[in-house]
């Protein structure tokens, strides 16, 4: 079965909503109740075609101020397309045919695979980060991530309460001298900005936080 | 020395430069695609920085993204590898600009070397012969046809812009000329971004020797022996080995003291392989030159316990090369098997996927490059190469043995792999004599070469 992630159409989104409910009522209290006594920072599960992440919210905790010399965060979202609701119910359809696997990381952040795990099981995936207040609804907030290696410059629209719209250029990223967009991955009213002005930054890295605007048509 | 090395490549190189740098000392910082964030060396290096999306021209091709990188790590040195900007001029000369040093050869020094058919015409000054070819670039057709009826068919039609077999065709007549031409000009214009061609004389049965050369900022330059790499499909290396079963001790000496020679005079700087076609009369041409670290680098280590790419580092940290050519003493015979995500049985087609069991063989003489892990998922963007087993013994009959007891041990599970064309080739009979030329497999087809080592 192709990959449909590019291509989604009307019928391919509202079949993947009815997988992810389906998924949601069995596994999600248990995930979420999971993620609450871990101190991690996301967990991974795997099912048949499904791979379900869950990540605690980026707003908060040590992803402020992050430098692009820190090692890299598993959690990084990094689609230059749309932005994402960390912390949130995330569903991705992992390539047809592949079986469950229950996924482990070592002390150095290494994932070894390990087959013949009956069902889904839940697995760290990410290194863990403290302090974090799982509470609340995280699955509201979006990230503009960086476009880009270089450093970071906040533009006027990047803050707190300014409504935005999909492609709104919120700063840039000085590449080299050549300035690469940071833009809104959606409508949205910016909650504000998680890296300092002139900072450095790697490609993905998250940059501005977000806010879904209320009463926007979908 | 440099304070820290931005590693601008990927896979089992950028574990091998990272490895290099902490023999060294030296701080290194590991850039990656988004596709390799998971990678081994990403995860070993203790520092690692995201520069692109998985589409390598905007990551590892892009050279904004990679200074740029290495400007805000902090890196004043950028190694890239081999492949990707290894050997882009441009690239060395921004680097430069930015007051960062790129390892390898001088950006001056790449332009020397970065006309493949001037590059023969210069090293052919300085006394090497060179195989006969195309003067300039093939500029359309008609031209193409004069200049294969002056060299004599068959001719091979090259791209100036690149390696690794593509848009490479060996023609015999005017008419395979003219269909292949278009054919090769789109595969180097897909890879390389230019689909520059020129012609170069086939040689019937021909071996592929090359010779490794270090050469210093101040104009000391050694050989490190040579290297037999004939067994290729479709001109693409899959085993390397050293020394060559194809030359006499006297003609082997004589090739690396003429390469050389040579390359130290025509100005060359830092580690690079100068590549030679042996006839069946054992005469040997200078093809081209490589102006970086290659793929089959640790064949020239087993059996000399040089480190070529901590010299590399070295050389363009300004470090006199500190050894001469006496102190160079190839022992023993090495083998290098390309353990590629392909399968032989269905023409090689590349694979990608989730590696999901895998064990590195070991004992004596036998080293293992690979980015590997078990659970690691192959990316599919990026070339097949999975790692390099070598196997090193007193001789060659050794050597062989320890590479089929290796390539036993070796466990790659969950994806194919090209272990069974390795495997047929250490029960090859023309490969056991070491008389194996560059078209052992092209010549019978990948297939009907298995089925031929399964009957033996």
């Amino acid at each position: 079965m192709p990959d449909e992630r590019t291509t989604r159409d009307d019928e391919a989104r509202s079949a993947d909503h009815a997988g992810i409910e389906r998924l949601a009522d069995v596994l999600v209290p248990a995930l979420v109740a999971k993620l609450g006594t871990l101190n991690v920072g996301e967990l991974e599960v795997r099912e048949g075609e499904w791979r379900i992440r869950l990540r605690r919210p980026a707003g908060m905790g040590p992803t402020y101020g992050r430098r692009a010399t820190d090692r890299p965060s598993r959690s990084h979202p990094g689609h230059e397309q749309h932005g994402h609701a960390p912390g949130a119910l995330e569903a991705h359809r992992a390539t047809a045919g592949r079986p469950a696997t229950l996924a482990a990381a070592s002390a150095n952040g290494a994932t070894a695979a390990m087959n013949g795990a009956a069902g889904p099981v839940l697995a760290a995936v990410g290194p863990g980060r403290s302090g974090a207040d799982g509470a609340g609804t995280p699955d509201r907030a979006q990230i503009a991530t960086s476009p880009a290696v270089g450093v970071f410059q906040p533009g006027p629209k990047a803050v707190g309460g300014t409504r935005v719209r999909a492609g709104d250029r919120l700063g840039v990223v000085d590449m080299l001298g050549v300035p690469q967009e940071v833009v809104a991955p959606a409508d949205a009213i910016v909650v504000g900005v998680i890296v300092d002005a002139g900072t450095a930054v790697e490609y993905g890295q998250e940059l501005i936080h977000l806010e879904p605007a209320p009463a926007e048509a979908r | 020395m440099f304070r820290k090395i931005l590693i601008a490549n990927r896979g089992e190189i950028a574990l091998r430069i990272l490895r290099a740098c902490r023999t060294l000392g030296v701080e290194a910082v590991v850039a990656y695609s988004e596709a390799d964030r998971d990678s081994l060396p990403v995860q070993l290096a203790e520092e690692a920085i995201c520069i692109g999306p998985a589409d390598a021209r905007r990551s590892y091709l892009s050279a904004p993204a990679v200074i740029s990188a290495a400007i805000v790590t902090g890196s004043d040195a950028i190694h890239p590898g081999y492949g990707f900007l290894s050997e882009d001029e441009t690239f060395a000369e921004v680097v430069r600009a930015h007051d960062l040093t790129f390892i390898g050869p001088p950006p001056e020094v790449l332009d020397r070397f970065a006309s493949k058919e001037g590059t023969r015409r210069l090293l052919g000054d300085y006394g090497l012969p060179t195989i006969p070819g195309s003067r300039g670039m093939l500029r359309d057709d008609e031209h193409a046809l004069e200049e294969a009826e002056r060299i004599g068919y068959p001719v091979l039609i090259k791209p100036s812009a690149g390696g690794g077999g593509k848009g490479m065709r060996m023609v015999r007549t005017p008419r395979e000329l003219e269909s292949a031409i278009k054919v090769c000009r789109s595969e180097a214009k897909s890879a390389f971004g230019d689909d520059s061609l020129y012609l170069e004389k086939w040689l019937e049965d021909n071996r592929h020797v090359e010779v490794q050369v270090a050469v210093d900022r101040y104009g000391h330059g050694v050989h490190l022996g040579e290297r037999d790499c004939s067994v290729q499909r479709r001109h693409q290396k899959i085993l390397e080995e050293a020394p060559t079963p194809a030359l006499s001790p006297a003609a082997r000496a004589e090739l690396c003291e003429l390469a050389v020679r040579a390359v130290v005079e025509a100005g060359y700087e830092n580690v690079g392989t100068l590549e030679f076609l042996v006839d069946a009369k054992g005469d040997f041409y200078f093809i081209e030159i490589n102006c970086r670290i290659q793929v089959e680098h640790p064949v020239t280590e087993m059996l000399t316990g040089i480190d070529l790419v901590a010299t590399q580092i070295r050389i363009a940290a300004g470090e006199p090369l500190g050894f001469s050519q006496a102190d160079v003493r190839p022992r023993g015979h090495a083998i290098e098997f390309r353990i590629n995500a392909e399968d032989p049985e269905h023409e090689f087609r590349p694979g990608a996927g989730v590696v999901e069991g895998y064990h590195a063989p070991g004992g004596p003489g036998i080293r293992m490059d690979s980015h590997l892990y078990p659970g690691y998922e192959v990316p599919p963007f990026y070339d097949s190469l999975l790692g390099k087993l070598v196997a090193w013994g007193p001789d060659r009959e050794t050597a062989i043995a320890r590479g089929r007891a290796a390539l036993d041990e070796l466990v790659v599970d969950g994806i194919v792999t090209n272990v069974e064309i390795h495997k047929a080739l250490l029960a090859n009979e023309m490969f056991l004599e070491g008389r194996m030329t560059t078209n052992l497999l092209d010549r019978v087809g990948s297939a009907a070469f298995l089925a031929a080592a399964a009957r033996t």
